[in-house]
């Protein structure tokens, strides 16, 4: 039994934990579409086939346009039956945006699980509340200081910074495969040989780079749990700048002849037909100023004005 | 900041002639909505007003031209085009716009539409397509969808419809689009890549008659009318349209054809200089 286990070398304090080291090992990668999850699941793949194991691999995509949810499972080893990996089984955890990370994070194994995490923040847009400027979201308000700490093994770093520096922010997957290397423990030579051979032959350059970037900031982290979170960079202001954005709608009565069609079709429902058959605006403060009242008024009756006034901060 | 400033920097009332407003017609009418996207896009290509002409036809889509203040032309029925290309032949440096409608250019003006697309002048032709000739009294046209109720079919419709952009790319047209009037910004890009094109340009706006096609055919009141659009559209662009015999339910919209080809008012003009360099030598 422990012979079998050489194929895929751990790292030593996990293998001495792991109570049957001939299970096979749980990979669980989650993101939003079109981060580079289906990536991260052939590298870890092409590597358990490298080593001699049984691979199967099972995902979800397809929401690539809409930022949707996507997950991957990977387990290999020396006999390798289901293709997912149930609740508290996973081995690892690699999340490729943070609140996927927390939705999955029931995955891990309690007490041996590695969750690697990048703090890059991809808000979907079911967690708007309003549609107003500045309106809060819905989104996890975990910081990693708190996850991290709750964690056997967890790091959470800025991957996507990581590799917006090295020029290439479609990097990030592999700069979070560099972090889970250090945690798996297998030789880096033999990471980067399958990484080269998966990405297309111009970016082999930057997806060394950015294994090399994760890597080490990987080692670095091991050495001191203090660095095994970003504190300062996790949490970026929205980038749109800070205003204060009020719409004025306006409707011209001369002009309305009562079609309805901008009652119906406000998204806020500030409209409104009064007694004699013209719109006029009942809330005006819910507007949004998404003008849709304005380009489908076939009358040219309604004009919505925004007004802009720069916040002293901003 | 930047895009919410752009929006708002348009105003239509600049662009209209405010004597005549409110315009003529119906209550719901997507024929305002087309002018107001078409003179959108004018706004943001920052045509000189002087230097815009509308040419328009017959019907509720021919009046419509009459609302904006620039230089524009009320013609005979069916021969927008027509006037237009003599139009443009005779002053290149005009931005020619043919305003028209379903009846207008593929019925009556059926023979113009094919030999304007055929030689390819500098002219954009805006077909606003409600499916009905309205204003005369909702007789059936040729784009009129199969099984509707008009006033020369009470039965329903039971002739086949064109498809006026298959039509309008076979007869040599450069630039072919189709888009409905719920989506205004996305008709205004289409329009101005129109009138940026090089070339003839022909788009077909899906446009509603409420009042004579909706009412009758119990297609809901205005609102309902413009809310089906988007389920019967496929924004596809050059992309895979099914392949209907009967028109709508599932159209395709967007920039549906672009060729590269001569244009006919700068092929003209090398010729005549040509022939007349040969005479005076």
């Amino acid at each position: 039994m422990t012979a079998a286990n050489t194929a895929l070398p751990l790292d030593d304090a996990a293998a001495a934990a792991d109570p049957n080291p001939a299970q096979a090992r749980n990979i669980m990668i989650v993101g939003v579409g079109g981060q580079g999850v289906l990536m991260i699941s052939k590298v870890m793949a092409l590597l358990g086939q490298r080593q001699g194991l049984q691979v199967k691999q099972s995902e979800v995509h397809g929401m690539a346009k809409r930022g949707g949810i996507v997950f991957s499972h990977v387990r290999f080893g020396k006999e390798v039956w289901s293709p997912t990996i149930a609740k508290g089984d996973a081995d690892a955890l690699i999340a490729l945006e943070w609140a996927e990370g927390l939705r999955w994070l029931d995955h891990l194994k309690p007490d041996t699980g590695v969750f690697i995490a990048d703090t890059r923040r991809i808000v979907p847009p079911f967690a708007c509340r309003s549609r107003k400027h500045g309106a809060t979201t819905n989104y996890a308000r975990e910081t990693p200081a708190e996850i991290v700490g709750r964690i056997a093994d967890g790091y959470a770093l800025d991957a996507t910074s990581i590799a917006e520096e090295l020029g290439d922010v479609r990097a990030a997957n592999t700069v979070l495969l560099g972090t889970l290397s250090v945690s798996l423990g297998d030789p880096a030579a033999e990471w980067l040989a399958v990484i080269e051979e998966l990405v297309p032959k111009r970016t082999r350059e930057i997806n060394r780079k950015a294994f090399e970037a994760g890597r080490a900031w990987a080692e670095a982290a091991r050495a001191d749990p203090e660095l095994r979170f970003d504190k300062t960079i996790a949490w970026r202001p929205a980038s749109r700048p800070h205003a204060d954005v009020s719409f004025e709608v306006t409707i011209n009565p001369a002009w309305c002849k009562g079609c309805d069609i901008c009652v119906k079709l406000c998204p806020e429902r500030c409209l409104a037909m009064s007694r004699e058959q013209v719109a006029t605006v009942k809330h005006p403060e819910a507007c949004t100023g998404c003008h849709v009242c304005e380009w489908l008024c076939p009358d040219f009756a309604i004009s919505v004005k925004t007004n802009v006034r720069e916040s002293a901060t901003a | 900041m930047n895009e919410i400033a752009r929006v708002s920097d348009f105003d239509v009332k600049d662009y209209l002639r405010l004597n005549l407003m409110p315009h003529f017609m119906c209550p719901g009418c997507g024929h305002g909505i087309a002018l107001r996207s078409l003179l959108w896009a004018v706004h943001e290509l920052g045509i000189d007003r002087n230097k815009l002409a509308v040419v328009c036809g017959i019907g509720c889509s021919g009046r419509t031209g009459a609302y904006i203040d620039a230089n524009t032309f009320h013609t005979t029925h069916g021969r927008p085009l027509a006037f237009a290309t003599g139009l443009k032949l005779a002053r290149p440096d005009l931005t020619v716009v043919v305003i028209t409608g379903d009846g207008d250019c593929l019925a009556i003006g059926g023979n113009h539409l094919i030999h304007a697309c055929r030689r390819n002048l500098d002219i954009t032709c805006l077909m606003l397509n409600n499916e009905i000739y309205g204003m005369t009294g909702g007789q059936v046209s040729p784009t009129t969808s199969a099984t509707r109720v008009t006033s020369t079919t009470p039965a329903g419709n039971t002739e086949p419809t064109f498809d006026a952009c298959k039509l309008a790319d076979a007869a040599g047209a450069s630039f072919v689009g189709r888009e409905v009037t719920r989506q205004a910004p996305a008709l205004k890009n289409l329009i101005r890549a129109a009138i940026e094109h090089d070339g003839f340009s022909f788009v077909e706006v899906m446009s509603d008659c409420t009042e004579i096609y909706g009412r009758k055919n119990e297609l809901g009141e205005s609102a309902e009318m413009i809310l089906s659009q988007k389920s019967d559209m496929v924004p596809d662009g050059l992309g895979n349209a099914p392949d209907q015999p009967f028109r709508p339910n599932r159209m395709a919209t967007g920039i549906l054809a672009r060729h590269a080809r001569p244009e006919y008012g700068r092929t003209y003009r090398e010729r005549s200089a040509e022939l007349r360099a040969g005479t005076e030598g």
